[in-house]
Protein backbone atom coordinates (compact mmCIF):
# COMPACT_ATOMS: atom_id res chain seq x y z
CA UNK A 1 0.00 0.00 0.00
CA UNK A 2 1.17 3.53 -0.42
CA UNK A 3 3.11 5.24 1.86
CA UNK A 4 1.30 7.96 3.54
CA UNK A 5 2.40 11.01 5.77
CA UNK A 6 0.50 12.76 8.44
CA UNK A 7 0.57 16.49 9.17
CA UNK A 8 -1.08 18.77 11.75
CA UNK A 9 -1.40 22.18 12.41
CA UNK A 10 0.19 23.87 15.03
CA UNK A 11 -0.90 27.39 15.67
CA UNK A 12 1.28 30.38 16.76
CA UNK A 13 1.59 30.80 20.50
CA UNK A 14 -2.00 32.00 21.90
CA UNK A 15 -3.72 32.12 18.57
CA UNK A 16 -7.37 30.05 18.55
CA UNK A 17 -7.88 27.50 15.63
CA UNK A 18 -10.43 28.32 13.39
CA UNK A 19 -11.96 26.43 10.37
CA UNK A 20 -10.39 29.89 8.10
CA UNK A 21 -7.08 27.81 8.10
CA UNK A 22 -8.66 24.80 6.60
CA UNK A 23 -10.49 26.32 3.93
CA UNK A 24 -7.44 28.03 2.82
CA UNK A 25 -5.39 25.03 3.27
CA UNK A 26 -8.20 23.55 0.70
CA UNK A 27 -7.19 26.76 -1.19
CA UNK A 28 -3.60 25.67 -1.51
CA UNK A 29 -4.01 22.61 -2.78
CA UNK A 30 -6.76 23.61 -5.28
CA UNK A 31 -5.59 26.88 -6.99
CA UNK A 32 -2.11 26.75 -6.20
CA UNK A 33 -1.28 23.26 -6.39
CA UNK A 34 -4.03 22.21 -8.85
CA UNK A 35 -5.42 19.43 -6.90
CA UNK A 36 -8.63 17.54 -8.41
CA UNK A 37 -10.99 17.02 -5.55
CA UNK A 38 -12.20 13.38 -5.37
CA UNK A 39 -14.29 12.83 -2.58
CA UNK A 40 -14.91 12.70 1.48
CA UNK A 41 -12.99 10.94 3.73
CA UNK A 42 -13.46 10.14 7.43
CA UNK A 43 -11.15 8.75 9.96
CA UNK A 44 -12.36 7.79 13.58
CA UNK A 45 -9.92 7.42 16.65
CA UNK A 46 -11.10 6.58 20.09
CA UNK A 47 -10.12 6.79 23.45
CA UNK A 48 -11.37 3.51 25.77
CA UNK A 49 -11.33 3.57 29.26
CA UNK A 50 -11.66 0.58 31.55
CA UNK A 51 -15.24 0.81 33.74
CA UNK A 52 -13.49 0.38 37.31
CA UNK A 53 -15.51 -1.20 39.83
CA UNK A 54 -13.71 0.82 42.28
CA UNK A 55 -11.98 3.58 41.10
CA UNK A 56 -8.39 3.70 43.34
CA UNK A 57 -7.56 0.26 42.55
CA UNK A 58 -6.62 0.05 38.65
CA UNK A 59 -3.76 -2.48 39.44
CA UNK A 60 -2.07 -3.19 36.16
CA UNK A 61 -4.88 -2.84 33.54
CA UNK A 62 -3.99 -0.23 31.19
CA UNK A 63 -5.44 2.91 31.56
CA UNK A 64 -5.94 3.87 28.03
CA UNK A 65 -7.26 1.93 25.02
CA UNK A 66 -7.02 3.38 21.71
CA UNK A 67 -9.43 2.43 18.74
CA UNK A 68 -9.12 3.69 15.01
CA UNK A 69 -11.55 3.41 12.30
CA UNK A 70 -9.43 4.16 9.23
CA UNK A 71 -11.19 5.81 5.78
CA UNK A 72 -9.69 3.58 3.65
CA UNK A 73 -9.90 -0.05 5.46
CA UNK A 74 -13.76 0.11 6.29
CA UNK A 75 -13.63 -3.72 7.41
CA UNK A 76 -11.07 -3.49 10.23
CA UNK A 77 -10.33 -1.94 13.01
CA UNK A 78 -7.10 -0.85 14.89
CA UNK A 79 -6.09 -1.23 18.95
CA UNK A 80 -3.20 0.44 20.65
CA UNK A 81 -1.59 0.35 23.72
CA UNK A 82 0.65 3.08 23.46
CA UNK A 83 1.99 2.54 27.26
CA UNK A 84 3.13 -0.94 26.01
CA UNK A 85 3.84 -0.22 21.80
CA UNK A 86 1.65 -2.61 20.73
CA UNK A 87 -1.20 -2.66 17.94
CA UNK A 88 -3.73 -4.84 16.46
CA UNK A 89 -5.24 -5.23 13.37
CA UNK A 90 -8.85 -6.64 14.07
CA UNK A 91 -12.31 -6.91 12.08
CA UNK A 92 -14.70 -3.92 12.47
CA UNK A 93 -17.39 -6.33 13.89
CA UNK A 94 -14.92 -5.68 16.81
CA UNK A 95 -16.47 -2.81 18.06
CA UNK A 96 -19.84 -4.30 18.65
CA UNK A 97 -17.85 -7.20 20.43
CA UNK A 98 -16.44 -4.67 22.88
CA UNK A 99 -20.14 -2.64 23.76
CA UNK A 100 -20.91 -6.30 24.43
CA UNK A 101 -18.30 -6.97 26.92
CA UNK A 102 -18.02 -3.19 28.74
CA UNK A 103 -14.74 -4.15 30.44
CA UNK A 104 -13.77 -0.78 28.69
CA UNK A 105 -15.78 2.02 27.47
CA UNK A 106 -15.35 4.59 24.60
CA UNK A 107 -14.62 7.93 26.71
CA UNK A 108 -13.80 10.12 23.62
CA UNK A 109 -14.69 10.08 19.92
CA UNK A 110 -12.35 11.88 17.56
CA UNK A 111 -13.39 12.51 14.40
CA UNK A 112 -11.13 13.56 11.03
CA UNK A 113 -12.85 14.26 8.20
CA UNK A 114 -12.63 16.39 5.17
CA UNK A 115 -11.90 16.28 1.26
CA UNK A 116 -9.68 14.66 -0.75
CA UNK A 117 -7.64 15.79 -3.57
CA UNK A 118 -5.54 13.60 -6.63
CA UNK A 119 -2.37 15.36 -7.53
CA UNK A 120 -0.75 13.35 -9.64
CA UNK A 121 1.30 10.82 -8.39
CA UNK A 122 -0.40 12.25 -4.36
CA UNK A 123 -2.97 12.00 -2.99
CA UNK A 124 -3.79 14.60 -0.44
CA UNK A 125 -6.45 14.87 2.42
CA UNK A 126 -7.39 18.04 4.34
CA UNK A 127 -9.67 18.01 7.22
CA UNK A 128 -10.57 19.15 10.94
CA UNK A 129 -10.58 16.84 14.27
CA UNK A 130 -13.48 17.16 15.70
CA UNK A 131 -14.57 15.31 18.97
CA UNK A 132 -18.60 15.17 19.80
CA UNK A 133 -18.78 18.63 21.14
CA UNK A 134 -17.76 20.24 17.76
CA UNK A 135 -15.53 22.28 18.80
CA UNK A 136 -12.61 22.33 16.41
CA UNK A 137 -9.60 20.66 17.51
CA UNK A 138 -7.16 20.46 14.93
CA UNK A 139 -6.61 20.52 11.43
CA UNK A 140 -4.78 17.41 9.52
CA UNK A 141 -3.42 16.94 6.30
CA UNK A 142 -2.59 13.24 4.77
CA UNK A 143 -0.38 12.80 2.12
CA UNK A 144 0.27 10.16 0.10
CA UNK A 145 2.65 8.93 -2.37
CA UNK A 146 0.41 6.57 -4.61
CA UNK A 147 3.86 4.64 -6.68
CA UNK A 148 5.99 3.68 -3.38
CA UNK A 149 5.32 1.57 -0.76
CA UNK A 150 8.52 1.53 0.64
CA UNK A 151 9.04 4.42 3.94
CA UNK A 152 12.95 4.71 3.16
CA UNK A 153 12.80 4.87 -0.59
CA UNK A 154 9.33 7.69 -0.61
CA UNK A 155 11.06 9.70 2.16
CA UNK A 156 13.29 11.99 -0.27
CA UNK A 157 9.94 12.74 -2.84
CA UNK A 158 7.56 13.20 0.78
CA UNK A 159 10.18 15.79 1.92
CA UNK A 160 10.21 17.73 -1.06
CA UNK A 161 6.41 17.81 -0.89
CA UNK A 162 6.66 18.76 2.56
CA UNK A 163 8.63 21.83 1.23
CA UNK A 164 6.79 23.37 -1.35
CA UNK A 165 3.52 22.85 0.81
CA UNK A 166 5.33 24.92 3.38
CA UNK A 167 6.13 27.41 0.55
CA UNK A 168 2.64 27.55 -0.36
CA UNK A 169 1.33 27.93 2.28
CA UNK A 170 3.09 30.97 4.41
CA UNK A 171 2.76 32.90 1.12
CA UNK A 172 -1.37 32.96 3.10
CA UNK A 173 0.60 34.38 6.35
CA UNK A 174 -1.41 32.20 8.27
CA UNK A 175 -0.70 32.26 12.31
CA UNK A 176 1.01 29.14 12.59
CA UNK A 177 2.41 25.97 10.06
CA UNK A 178 2.02 22.45 9.41
CA UNK A 179 4.07 20.01 11.42
CA UNK A 180 4.82 16.34 10.39
CA UNK A 181 4.10 13.57 12.97
CA UNK A 182 7.02 11.74 13.25
CA UNK A 183 6.31 8.75 15.35
CA UNK A 184 8.88 5.86 15.73
CA UNK A 185 7.41 2.65 13.83
CA UNK A 186 10.10 0.48 15.03
CA UNK A 187 8.62 0.85 18.60
CA UNK A 188 5.58 -1.07 17.36
CA UNK A 189 7.69 -3.54 15.67
CA UNK A 190 6.26 -2.14 12.26
CA UNK A 191 8.76 -2.61 9.42
CA UNK A 192 9.71 -0.36 6.17
CA UNK A 193 6.57 -1.39 4.26
CA UNK A 194 3.83 0.32 4.75
CA UNK A 195 0.60 -0.97 6.28
CA UNK A 196 -2.42 0.40 7.86
CA UNK A 197 -0.94 -0.28 11.01
CA UNK A 198 1.34 2.20 10.44
CA UNK A 199 -1.25 5.05 9.52
CA UNK A 200 -3.15 4.00 12.75
CA UNK A 201 0.22 4.88 14.76
CA UNK A 202 0.62 8.11 13.16
CA UNK A 203 -2.89 9.12 14.36
CA UNK A 204 -2.09 7.85 17.52
CA UNK A 205 1.11 10.12 18.01
CA UNK A 206 -0.75 12.89 15.73
CA UNK A 207 -3.32 13.14 18.72
CA UNK A 208 -0.63 13.37 21.56
CA UNK A 209 0.83 16.27 19.73
CA UNK A 210 -2.27 17.88 18.96
CA UNK A 211 -3.37 17.83 22.58
CA UNK A 212 0.43 18.87 23.68
CA UNK A 213 -0.44 22.01 21.17
CA UNK A 214 -3.83 23.00 22.77
CA UNK A 215 -2.40 22.79 25.77
CA UNK A 216 -0.18 25.14 25.04
CA UNK B 1 -27.96 -14.48 17.42
CA UNK B 2 -27.25 -18.36 16.77
CA UNK B 3 -29.29 -21.38 16.97
CA UNK B 4 -27.54 -24.00 18.64
CA UNK B 5 -28.34 -27.94 19.91
CA UNK B 6 -25.37 -30.14 21.35
CA UNK B 7 -24.95 -34.06 21.77
CA UNK B 8 -21.96 -36.68 22.42
CA UNK B 9 -21.15 -39.73 20.21
CA UNK B 10 -18.90 -42.43 21.07
CA UNK B 11 -15.75 -42.00 19.23
CA UNK B 12 -14.08 -45.14 19.53
CA UNK B 13 -14.49 -48.73 18.08
CA UNK B 14 -15.90 -50.88 20.91
CA UNK B 15 -13.63 -53.68 21.12
CA UNK B 16 -16.54 -55.86 22.36
CA UNK B 17 -18.19 -55.59 19.19
CA UNK B 18 -15.18 -56.77 17.53
CA UNK B 19 -14.63 -59.91 18.60
CA UNK B 20 -18.61 -60.55 17.12
CA UNK B 21 -18.49 -59.00 14.49
CA UNK B 22 -15.35 -60.74 12.14
CA UNK B 23 -13.36 -57.28 12.73
CA UNK B 24 -15.74 -54.94 11.06
CA UNK B 25 -14.99 -51.77 12.90
CA UNK B 26 -18.46 -49.66 13.67
CA UNK B 27 -17.70 -45.98 14.00
CA UNK B 28 -19.97 -43.91 14.90
CA UNK B 29 -18.66 -40.69 13.81
CA UNK B 30 -18.05 -42.24 10.34
CA UNK B 31 -21.37 -43.35 10.28
CA UNK B 32 -22.69 -39.46 11.51
CA UNK B 33 -20.53 -38.12 8.22
CA UNK B 34 -22.34 -40.90 5.96
CA UNK B 35 -25.83 -39.91 7.30
CA UNK B 36 -24.77 -36.06 6.62
CA UNK B 37 -23.38 -37.00 3.28
CA UNK B 38 -26.43 -38.42 2.34
CA UNK B 39 -28.22 -35.26 3.76
CA UNK B 40 -26.83 -32.59 2.76
CA UNK B 41 -23.39 -33.83 0.35
CA UNK B 42 -21.43 -31.04 2.00
CA UNK B 43 -17.91 -32.17 2.12
CA UNK B 44 -15.93 -31.99 5.77
CA UNK B 45 -13.17 -29.74 6.57
CA UNK B 46 -10.58 -30.31 9.40
CA UNK B 47 -11.17 -28.48 12.72
CA UNK B 48 -8.13 -27.88 15.29
CA UNK B 49 -8.52 -24.80 17.37
CA UNK B 50 -7.13 -23.43 19.91
CA UNK B 51 -9.04 -21.90 22.51
CA UNK B 52 -8.54 -19.55 25.25
CA UNK B 53 -11.33 -18.53 27.06
CA UNK B 54 -10.66 -14.89 29.10
CA UNK B 55 -12.44 -13.87 31.83
CA UNK B 56 -12.43 -10.24 33.18
CA UNK B 57 -10.93 -9.54 36.88
CA UNK B 58 -11.98 -9.00 39.67
CA UNK B 59 -12.47 -4.76 39.27
CA UNK B 60 -12.62 -4.82 35.37
CA UNK B 61 -16.42 -4.26 34.40
CA UNK B 62 -19.95 -3.63 36.45
CA UNK B 63 -20.40 -6.99 35.66
CA UNK B 64 -18.14 -10.01 34.68
CA UNK B 65 -17.56 -10.68 31.34
CA UNK B 66 -15.67 -13.51 29.24
CA UNK B 67 -14.85 -13.58 25.47
CA UNK B 68 -13.23 -16.56 23.51
CA UNK B 69 -10.14 -16.14 21.43
CA UNK B 70 -10.20 -18.96 19.01
CA UNK B 71 -7.14 -19.86 17.04
CA UNK B 72 -8.01 -21.57 13.57
CA UNK B 73 -4.62 -23.70 13.28
CA UNK B 74 -6.37 -26.31 10.21
CA UNK B 75 -5.70 -23.05 7.82
CA UNK B 76 -2.05 -22.79 6.32
CA UNK B 77 -1.91 -19.48 8.24
CA UNK B 78 -3.35 -19.62 11.74
CA UNK B 79 -6.44 -17.01 11.87
CA UNK B 80 -7.97 -15.51 15.07
CA UNK B 81 -11.82 -15.46 15.92
CA UNK B 82 -12.77 -13.46 18.93
CA UNK B 83 -16.10 -14.80 20.26
CA UNK B 84 -18.58 -13.30 22.79
CA UNK B 85 -21.74 -15.46 23.86
CA UNK B 86 -24.41 -13.68 25.18
CA UNK B 87 -27.08 -14.18 27.11
CA UNK B 88 -30.12 -16.89 25.60
CA UNK B 89 -33.64 -16.31 25.13
CA UNK B 90 -35.95 -17.07 28.08
CA UNK B 91 -39.31 -17.46 28.78
CA UNK B 92 -42.38 -19.47 28.26
CA UNK B 93 -41.49 -19.43 24.33
CA UNK B 94 -38.34 -20.37 24.83
CA UNK B 95 -38.69 -22.97 26.67
CA UNK B 96 -41.03 -24.25 24.21
CA UNK B 97 -38.33 -24.87 21.76
CA UNK B 98 -35.98 -27.32 21.43
CA UNK B 99 -33.55 -25.22 20.36
CA UNK B 100 -31.40 -22.64 22.25
CA UNK B 101 -31.26 -19.06 20.87
CA UNK B 102 -28.83 -16.71 22.02
CA UNK B 103 -26.96 -13.64 21.01
CA UNK B 104 -23.37 -13.92 19.85
CA UNK B 105 -20.46 -11.29 18.56
CA UNK B 106 -18.30 -12.80 16.36
CA UNK B 107 -14.94 -11.16 14.55
CA UNK B 108 -15.71 -13.51 11.71
CA UNK B 109 -18.94 -14.18 9.67
CA UNK B 110 -21.11 -17.82 9.78
CA UNK B 111 -22.37 -19.73 7.21
CA UNK B 112 -25.54 -21.77 7.03
CA UNK B 113 -26.27 -24.99 9.64
CA UNK B 114 -22.67 -26.23 10.69
CA UNK B 115 -21.93 -29.49 12.19
CA UNK B 116 -18.92 -30.07 14.23
CA UNK B 117 -17.52 -32.96 15.29
CA UNK B 118 -14.70 -32.36 18.18
CA UNK B 119 -12.88 -33.86 21.01
CA UNK B 120 -12.18 -31.53 23.97
CA UNK B 121 -7.75 -31.50 24.97
CA UNK B 122 -6.78 -30.20 27.66
CA UNK B 123 -2.80 -28.93 27.62
CA UNK B 124 -0.99 -29.08 30.41
CA UNK B 125 0.71 -25.96 30.30
CA UNK B 126 -0.45 -22.97 28.24
CA UNK B 127 0.28 -23.38 24.68
CA UNK B 128 1.05 -26.31 24.78
CA UNK B 129 -1.35 -27.97 21.81
CA UNK B 130 0.43 -31.25 21.42
CA UNK B 131 0.54 -32.55 24.66
CA UNK B 132 -3.03 -32.12 24.83
CA UNK B 133 -4.78 -35.25 26.35
CA UNK B 134 -8.61 -35.87 25.78
CA UNK B 135 -10.88 -34.58 28.58
CA UNK B 136 -13.75 -37.62 27.37
CA UNK B 137 -12.00 -39.92 25.75
CA UNK B 138 -14.04 -42.03 23.86
CA UNK B 139 -16.69 -39.47 23.25
CA UNK B 140 -16.97 -36.28 21.04
CA UNK B 141 -18.99 -33.34 21.71
CA UNK B 142 -21.66 -33.02 18.29
CA UNK B 143 -22.79 -29.13 17.83
CA UNK B 144 -24.88 -27.81 15.52
CA UNK B 145 -25.61 -24.33 15.11
CA UNK B 146 -26.88 -21.63 12.52
CA UNK B 147 -26.65 -17.75 12.50
CA UNK B 148 -30.24 -16.28 12.78
CA UNK B 149 -31.51 -12.60 13.65
CA UNK B 150 -33.96 -11.33 15.64
CA UNK B 151 -36.49 -11.14 12.70
CA UNK B 152 -36.28 -15.03 11.45
CA UNK B 153 -34.66 -17.05 14.53
CA UNK B 154 -37.68 -18.80 14.65
CA UNK B 155 -37.38 -20.19 11.11
CA UNK B 156 -34.06 -21.04 11.66
CA UNK B 157 -35.01 -22.81 14.83
CA UNK B 158 -37.43 -25.04 12.67
CA UNK B 159 -34.80 -25.44 10.24
CA UNK B 160 -32.32 -26.89 13.17
CA UNK B 161 -34.85 -28.51 14.62
CA UNK B 162 -36.03 -30.68 11.87
CA UNK B 163 -32.49 -31.54 10.90
CA UNK B 164 -31.80 -32.81 14.29
CA UNK B 165 -34.77 -35.25 13.34
CA UNK B 166 -32.43 -36.83 10.77
CA UNK B 167 -30.06 -37.38 12.90
CA UNK B 168 -31.88 -39.29 16.00
CA UNK B 169 -30.38 -42.70 15.06
CA UNK B 170 -27.18 -41.74 15.92
CA UNK B 171 -27.68 -38.34 18.28
CA UNK B 172 -29.71 -37.05 21.10
CA UNK B 173 -29.34 -33.15 20.31
CA UNK B 174 -30.58 -30.90 22.76
CA UNK B 175 -29.66 -27.11 24.02
CA UNK B 176 -26.59 -26.84 25.61
CA UNK B 177 -26.46 -27.53 29.31
CA UNK B 178 -29.31 -30.20 28.90
CA UNK B 179 -27.09 -33.73 28.21
CA UNK B 180 -29.09 -36.55 26.75
CA UNK B 181 -26.04 -38.97 27.10
CA UNK B 182 -25.54 -41.30 24.07
CA UNK B 183 -28.34 -42.99 21.50
CA UNK B 184 -28.37 -46.74 22.82
CA UNK B 185 -29.22 -48.18 19.78
CA UNK B 186 -26.45 -46.00 17.84
CA UNK B 187 -24.06 -48.96 17.24
CA UNK B 188 -26.99 -50.93 15.15
CA UNK B 189 -27.73 -47.83 12.94
CA UNK B 190 -24.39 -46.76 12.73
CA UNK B 191 -24.12 -50.29 11.02
CA UNK B 192 -26.65 -50.38 9.10
CA UNK B 193 -25.73 -46.50 7.78
CA UNK B 194 -22.06 -48.17 6.77
CA UNK B 195 -23.60 -51.48 5.29
CA UNK B 196 -25.66 -49.59 3.13
CA UNK B 197 -23.38 -47.24 1.78
CA UNK B 198 -21.27 -49.45 0.88
CA UNK B 199 -18.23 -48.37 3.07
CA UNK B 200 -14.56 -49.98 3.64
CA UNK B 201 -13.45 -50.55 6.84
CA UNK B 202 -10.67 -48.62 7.74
Amino acid sequence: MPVKWLMHWQPNQGVTLTTQILTEACQCVESQLGGAKDGRWKTALTYYRPALREASASGDLPRELLGVALHDQLGSYYFLLRAHRLILQADSSMQALMDKLQSYKPRVVLNFEGFQYRLGDFQVRVGKCVPSSEVLRGIMMEVEYLPLSSIEKSRQILEDFFDIWQDTVKKRSLPGHFILVEPNFADYGLQDHYTPQHTAVQYATCMTQLMAAVRN
Amino acid sequence: MECVVQGIIESQNNSHYMRHNNGVRLQHVEALQILLQGLCGVPKERVRVHELCLKSGPNLGVVPSEVRLLCDLAQPTPSWTVRHVGGAMRGAGAEQISVLVRTIVESKRGAQITVTVTSANKMPKLYATDEAVPVTPGIQLVEITAPAAAENYSEVVAAVSSFCEYLAPLLHLSKPGVSMGIVPTAAAAAASLMSNSGAKTL
